[in-house]
């Protein structure tokens, strides 16, 4: 869907390149997370991929059109894809009904289209089309104009979407929420997102696949998962910090380590201590620590289909990460 | 104490009163001259603000993108604004083709009004904050869509604070004009010096405050009218 290939950024005035030879690709549908520290290049990444910012070398394709080509106007390829900033940037002199509708009216929509669509939309981020849509945004919370902004970006229904930092302006209650919202809207909307952050806990939560980068250089590329089972290095391995297998089991579905079996021990249903198949195993450690056992049950709906133990866990640990 | 002090004020209000009434009979007795003069006076400002609106708003949104002119621009303007009103329209009927009367006044006028307009036009285009433009320009908006959907709207309030400021500073200048054949509310000033005469003085700066404070007074409304709602809790 989106290709980098060999992409350069120097900024005029600057001999260290922004962004060093940076080759990799995005597919339809996934969710790529840009992570690494203030600087290293992450953000110029997204601003070329939209040519906010254009590259000193190499070239970018969407759909396998180079996005440099002549015949690409920058403002038509924009609106073509969202653009959701950390800062927000809602127009203060616009209601919230005119921001959303911002994209649509430049492409020239019909307008009760544009009025049916801003309503959708705005219920789709999970906020009251009715009470918001005439009110400006300095009469909305934080958390308010972050979903009116990532509404606004869907506005045009872009196939792309680049989201620079856009849950780092709200507190951490509020950006969980918005992270889980966001992440069902996306398993309904499928678009291709670039997703910039520094916070490698966002990463691993949001991404489908992680870019990790550092003084504009490209230092490891994979799944979530495969990131956290295989650090390329001291750097990659300090960003994810200590906790790494902790993260491991976050990201670990019960079912992985459940052993099979129709005899659940009597202790375990007297205590009550079950957890779903699809929680993760995370979820396991804190049962086991509240009920104070060395063994929780795992239930698949209403039906249960065997155990994890305390041992199945270090096992799982010690084989992944490697460190045995 | 008390009845020294209530008869101090009383003289002091009857001579309040009388200077008061004074000016009120001269403006009543002089009508013809007072409604000519007025006229005058509003017509050269009017003229004056109609040009000083397209050419200074105009140099303005040029100087805030192009930042290197701004400099210059900024140094001339205030340059201008020194130089004392009168040797400014002194300079003017010097200049061929334009000798005394309306044009050189409104000239010099123009020239008044430019530091207070671009400086105010150039700050509002600057006041629109930086995230707003990157997502405008990140969703697709041209150049030209930017500066009149977004930047000019948001700059509204300071370049009407500009515009109102000018109105009322012109319209004071305005009066020297007179000394270059402008028949307006100055010269009741000007002759009221000559005569010492405080009635015709008072008059005309009297008019002048309040055609000053009326045209400042539509231009809030104006100003409100037409500045969004979504930036005018400030």
């Amino acid at each position: 869907m989106i290709v980098l290939d060999k992409v350069d950024k120097v900024f005029p005035g600057s001999t260290i390149p922004a962004v060093n030879q940076i080759s990799f690709q995005i597919d339809e549908g996934n969710i790529c997370v840009f992570v690494g520290p203030s600087g290293c290049g992450k953000t110029t990444i997204l601003r070329m991929i939209n040519r906010l910012v254009e590259p000193t070398g190499g070239e970018i394709y969407i759909k396998g059109k180079k996005v440099s080509d002549k015949e690409v106007n920058p403002d038509e390829l924009r609106r073509e894809i969202g653009y959701v900033i950390q800062q927000i940037g809602l127009m203060p002199h616009r209601t919230v009904e005119q921001n959303v509708a911002l994209v649509p009216r430049l492409l020239k929509w019909p307008e009760e289209k544009i009025s049916l669509r801003v309503k959708e939309l705005l219920e789709t981020v999970g906020l009251d089309a009715e009470e918001v849509s005439r009110k400006y945004p300095y009469q909305l919370s934080g958390g308010m104009m972050q979903r009116v902004g990532v509404a606004r970006a869907l506005a045009a229904d872009p196939p792309i979407m680049l989201m620079d930092e856009p849950f780092g302006a709200v507190d951490p209650i509020v950006r969980g929420r918005l992270q889980d919202e966001f992440l069902r809207l996306q398993k309904a909307l499928k678009k291709t997102i670039c997703f910039v952050t520094h916070d490698i806990n966002e990463a691993i939560k949001m991404g489908d696949h992680i870019v990790i980068m550092n003084k504009g250089e490209l230092v490891q590329h994979g799944t979530p998962m495969e990131i956290l089972c295989n650090p390329a290095n001291y750097f990659v391995k300090d960003l994810i910090g200590t906790d790494r297998e902790i993260k491991l089991l976050e990201l670990t579905k019960s079912e992985e380590l459940v052993t099979r079996t129709k005899n659940i021990p009597e202790q375990i249903i007297e205590k009550d201590s079950f957890i779903l198949a699809i929680d993760p195993v995370q979820r396991a450690l804190e049962i086991m620590m509240k009920k104070n056992s060395d063994l929780v049950g795992v239930r698949d709906g209403a039906e249960m289909i065997g155990t994890i133990s305390w041992e199945d866990i270090k096992k799982h640990i010690n084989m992944i990460s490697g460190d045995n | 104490m008390t009845p020294l002090s209530l008869a101090l004020a009383l003289f002091w209000f009857s001579n309040f009163y009388d200077e008061y009434l004074g000016f009120i009979q001269f403006i009543i007795r002089r009508w013809d001259r007072v409604i000519e003069y007025t006229f005058n006076h509003f017509s050269l400002v009017l003229t004056v603000m109609f040009f000083s609106l397209i050419l200074w708003i105009s140099v303005g949104l040029i100087i805030s993108r192009y930042e290197k002119l701004a400099s210059t621009a900024f140094g001339i303007g205030n340059i201008l604004f020194v130089i004392p009103s009168i040797s400014l329209f002194g300079i003017f009927i010097t200049i061929p083709m334009l000798g005394l009367g309306r044009t050189s006044a409104a000239l010099a006028l123009i020239l008044y009004a430019m530091m207070p307009m671009i400086r105010n036009v150039y700050r509002g285009i600057k006041s629109v904050e930086w995230p707003i433009l990157d997502a405008a320009r990140g969703m697709g908006m041209s150049a030209k869509q930017i500066l009149f959907q977004i930047q000019i709207p948001i700059a509204w309030p300071i370049i009407f604070a500009g515009i109102r400021v000018t109105v009322v500073m012109i319209t004071g200048i305005a009066t020297v004009a007179t000394f270059i054949g402008e028949r307006n509310l100055g010269r009741f000033i000007h002759h009221g010096i000559a005569r010492e005469s405080a009635d015709m003085i008072i008059a005309g700066a009297v008019i002048v405050s309040v055609i000053a404070i009326l045209l400042d007074f539509v231009l809030g409304k104006i100003e409100y009218k037409i500045t969004s709602p979504g930036l005018r809790r400030v």
